[in-house]
């Protein structure tokens, strides 16, 4: 089984590396991309030092056009597991042997480490809180599946959904979308609890002024997604 | 030459036609996304100088003032050629992406063959 783990990253220099130390920690036989979204620092250069491989895009794609590189990246070097690690020190890579267990047994096609089943100490503002809410609720009724934490960007897919993400993948704020368009095509998904931490550096990308804009366009992009045939 | 709506419509859409056509000879405009502006401009002037089809269309549509037709016609035409643009934008991004990131793939490929 060879494993991927993918970390997107956008000006990340001060958490990239012992986040890279940990993974290699924890998952010593997984290999390590890093794509590197634009950063103006020296998010490419830490992360080399560290040890993983760097893809360099030449600007800034943002989250979805990053992520589905790496997915490419995994297609094309053959990669059984493609796991997805955020830059900024939240997700625990102790628990990415837990991700890819049910892929190992082929219980699921794409796990989602939950921040929100049971075990998590993890504290969030307010607004994040509600959004995240509002979102469970959507997904959960369009998808008829439970979800507990839609925004986790901490998860784990197999080779059928490496083959997928790399030929389509969401270009804005993927985590939510991506989920309602893997149940339409039929794969399972299972989340697991996991702790987060806060994040140890960086900024996050939503900001309150954007957290509007951000649930408008996602739900329009869920409920006009499920009018898209699947063949697609 | 009495200046009303319709002279000015005139004018403007053989000016438009005009101003088409040259940015098209100057390869500043690709032919394929001129032809509908050159419609545009034909369909204005025919309007325009011949007033009794408006004034026909005008009737059957009870719209009072007949000029006003080439102002509704105007707009929906924009609106729809908007549209059209920004479906020309949504998939030339998607392109740009994807070349992105196969260029980022590529020199990965090559700065890892190289250390």
């Amino acid at each position: 089984m060879r494993i991927l783990v993918i970390i997107p990253a956008y000006n990340e220099e001060a958490t990239i590396k012992s986040v890279i130390r940990r993974i290699n920690l924890k998952m010593p036989q997984a290999d390590i991309l890093v794509v590197n979204d634009g950063s103006k620092d020296n998010t490419s250069l830490e992360a080399r030092r560290s040890g993983a491989k760097v893809i360099d895009l030449p600007y800034n794609l943002g989250i979805g056009g990053a992520m589905q590189t790496g997915y490419i990246y995994a297609k094309e070097n053959n990669y059984d597991i493609a796991v997805q690690v955020d830059g900024d020190g939240q997700h625990d890579p102790s628990y990415i042997k837990d991700l890819i267990k049910p892929i190992l047994n082929d219980d699921a096609d794409v796990v989602v480490g939950s921040r929100y089943i049971s075990k998590s100490n993890y504290r969030s503002s307010v607004l994040r809180r509600i959004g995240m809410i509002f979102f469970s609720f959507l997904v959960s009724t369009l998808t008829n599946q439970k979800f507990k934490d839609t925004t986790s960007g901490f998860r784990a897919v197999n080779k059928d959904v490496i083959n997928y993400f790399s030929g389509r993948y969401p270009v804005d704020y993927p985590e939510v979308d991506v989920l309602v368009r893997l149940k339409k095509r039929n794969f399972r998904i299972t989340e697991l609890p996991v702790e987060m931490h806060e994040r140890q550096g960086g900024k996050s990308s939503i900001t309150t002024l954007r957290s509007l804009y951000y649930m408008l366009k996602v739900s329009l992009a869920l409920i006009i997604g499920t009018l898209r045939s699947s063949e697609e | 030459m009495i200046i009303n709506v319709y002279s000015l419509s005139i004018m403007f859409s053989v000016l438009f036609l005009l101003i088409v056509i040259e940015l098209v000879r100057k390869n500043k405009l690709q032919e394929r996304y001129s032809l509908l502006w050159i419609l545009m401009s034909i369909i204005l002037l025919v309007l325009s100088s011949t007033p009794v089809i408006i004034e026909a269309i005008s009737r059957w549509l009870d719209i009072k003032n007949p000029p006003s037709l080439l102002f509704l016609f105007g707009l929906g035409y924009l609106i729809l050629y908007n549209l059209g643009t920004t479906v020309t934008v949504s998939r030339q991004s998607e392109r740009i992406t994807r070349l992105t990131q196969e260029l980022a793939l590529l020199r990965q490929k090559i700065t890892d063959k190289d250390s």
